[in-house]
């Protein structure tokens, strides 16, 4: 009886078109229990024009500085609705957080919001969308905290990495 | 994870498709020069974007990149015969110009007209570097020449090999920006191969095995920055240029030379990896040129005669499960290339990235895929030329630096991406 090659080969099989057919398919469910967090005005806009996508677990907000002037890094998270949140809340569960910047104004807080998603080992990305670099600052705080920014003028790149990220 | 018909979209390049239209703007490589070494050189058989060609160099020197089949019965010009300013079919001696045009039928009268309205479809093959290019496009739409730095540099400061892999072009492509898969799958490599070993810039690597990324939009493609805790206060960033639609560079390691790659659809489940190096300052000394030679760095070892890899699907890779276990690869199979190879040919010949989980790591492919998807789109609709058309766009070069924490990489390293010749690589 002839003995196998050294070799078998079984990958050879596995990556041809026709053994393709044969991969176990199974609707694959949501993964990631995500929050989008606008840190500005327009981002809000964008924010509000994705959210209707077709998302499974994904929350949108806003975020403000807080009013009375307290510490630069306070401030406040409202939903899309105009709900009040609170960041434990909205941290709790999740797994990944994405931050958009258009501009400089949200600096201190990405770097707050950033820092409580690094405290709660929440995996942080930021997504600063602008034709030139209005957003210096914000990127800078977030650098510290988001695993990943994409620096993009096209809008929909932020569409594209939550539909990507399958939240 | 991409919709399905996204999917075919970007993985599809034969006549008439999107993406097939998108690489026709573009002057790609479609053989070394070595292929065709002297006039009247035999000649080789090329597919490039599911397009069966033929390429000789003709008595003069010319090269042309033809039909491969007869106009007459459909019979494979490789057979054919390269003399006399000509490519003569065996079968019944007609014979074809390098544009394609038949200039001789023997069985028609002498000073017959007929030949005259034989063309077969012909694209332009011009040398640039090491490699013969060709733009399969609209003539009235021809770019300027390639730009890129490897194959402008003098001949003793760069190296260009090529290999077959077995999968689709877009998940080979896909590894040239994935920069976060170095730390594991090449880590042996880190430490042995005589074209990365050594540099400074290695220790960051192996310390920091969590990269963080930026990924931003450049004129051309993209840069993607992935960065790495260095001495306090500071990031080791390495820096990966890609111009569209698949030209990659990877980020160098001390004074060693610059590297990276150009992936090319032979159909939609295979494609040419073209993969080069070179020093922007210095000849290649003859021990980097010999390791090259040798399947070293980002080269592959191929089976003596053709361009397939000695290691390859049908023999496993030559994995070695001892080596591995030693620590000496992380995988077990051996050599940079053939380590990225392996697994994007695991993949299946079109990878179905309806299936896939990505990452937040993964924005640069995330990215590339919406640039190309655009590009694409906007080339059918509105004929809008796509980046990396433009020339300008190639001047580009990777980078390794370190820089103080609150630097962003784009700011601080303007110069050292850009290619300048003459000027030295940034590098750590």
């Amino acid at each position: 009886m002839s003995s196998l090659p050294m070799y078998a080969s079984e990958s050879a099989k596995a990556a041809s078109a026709s053994e393709s057919r044969y991969r176990i398919t199974v609707p694959i469910a949501p993964a990631r229990n995500a929050r989008v967090i606008a840190l500005d005005t327009r981002a809000a806009s964008v924010a509000r024009r994705i959210s209707d996508g077709p998302w499974a677990n994904a929350r949108f907000y806003t975020c403000e500085a807080a009013p009375d002037r307290g510490p630069a890094d306070e401030f406040l998270l409202y939903r899309l609705d105009g709900v009040p949140a609170a960041l434990d809340d909205m941290l709790r569960d999740t797994d990944v957080v994405v931050i958009m910047a258009t501009d400089d104004s949200g600096g201190t807080r990405a770097a707050a919001i950033g820092s409580a998603c690094s405290a709660r080992a929440i995996t942080t990305a930021g997504v600063v969308l602008g034709d030139g670099f209005e957003a210096d600052d914000a990127v800078a705080a977030l650098r510290p905290h988001a695993r990943v920014l994409l620096l993009s003028a096209d809008e929909s790149d932020a569409f594209e990495l939550l539909r990507a990220l399958r939240v | 994870m991409l919709r399905q018909d996204i999917n075919e979209l970007l993985t599809q390049t034969g006549p008439g498709t999107p993406m097939g239209d998108l690489f026709r703007q573009y002057w790609i490589p479609a053989l070394l020069a070595e292929e065709l070494p002297e006039n009247d050189s035999p000649p080789v058989r090329v597919k490039l974007l599911s397009e069966r060609l033929i390429a000789f160099r003709d008595s003069e020197g010319r090269y042309g990149l033809i039909d491969e089949f007869c106009a007459h019965r459909g019979a494979s010009l490789w057979f054919g015969r390269n003399e006399g300013s000509g490519l003569r079919c065996p079968y019944h001696g007609w014979k074809y110009d390098v544009t394609g045009q038949c200039i001789e039928v023997p069985s028609e009268a002498d000073n017959s007209s007929f030949c005259e309205n034989v063309k077969l479809r012909a694209y332009p093959l011009v040398k640039v570097g090491d490699v013969l290019w060709t733009h399969m496009g609209d003539p009235a739409k021809r770019p300027d020449l390639p730009e890129f730095e490897f194959a402008h540099v003098p001949p003793e400061q760069t190296y260009t090999s090529k290999r077959w892999q077995q999968c689709n072009w877009l998940q080979a492509f896909e590894g040239g920006i994935d920069s976060s898969h170095v730390t594991f799958l090449h880590s042996g490599g880190l430490k042995s191969d005589p074209l990365f070993k050594g540099a400074k810039g290695n220790e960051y690597n192996m310390k920091d095995t969590k990269p963080f990324f930026e990924v931003a939009d450049s004129e051309g493609g993209l840069f993607v920055g992935a960065r790495r805790n260095a001495e306090e206060g500071s990031y080791y960033w390495r820096i990966t240029p890609y111009v569209m639609p698949a030209f990659t560079m990877v980020p160098p390691r001390g004074d060693h030379p610059l590297h990276g790659h150009f992936w090319v659809p032979i159909d939609d489940e295979n494609c040419w990896t073209y993969s080069f190096d070179y020093h922007p300052g210095r000849p290649l000394t003859a021990a980097e040129r010999q390791a090259m030679i040798d399947g070293h760095g980002v080269h592959s070892k191929n089976i003596p005669g053709t361009y397939r890899p000695m290691a390859n699907m049908d023999n496993d890779y030559l994995i070695d499960r001892e080596a591995q276990k030693r620590g000496e690869t992380y995988s077990g199979v051996a050599g940079i290339a053939m380590q990225d190879a392996s697994l994007q040919e695991s993949m299946g010949p079109i990878v179905d990235r309806t299936k896939e989980r990505l990452v937040p790591a993964d924005s640069g492919i995330i990215k590339a895929r919406q640039k190309l998807r655009k590009a694409a789109i906007a080339l059918r609709d509105e004929g809008v030329t796509p980046p990396g058309v433009d020339t300008a766009h190639h001047r580009v070069r990777s980078a390794a630096v370190v820089l103080p924490q609150a630097e962003s990489f784009l700011d601080s390293c303007r110069d050292a991406i850009k290619a300048t010749p003459g000027v030295p690589h940034s590098s750590v």
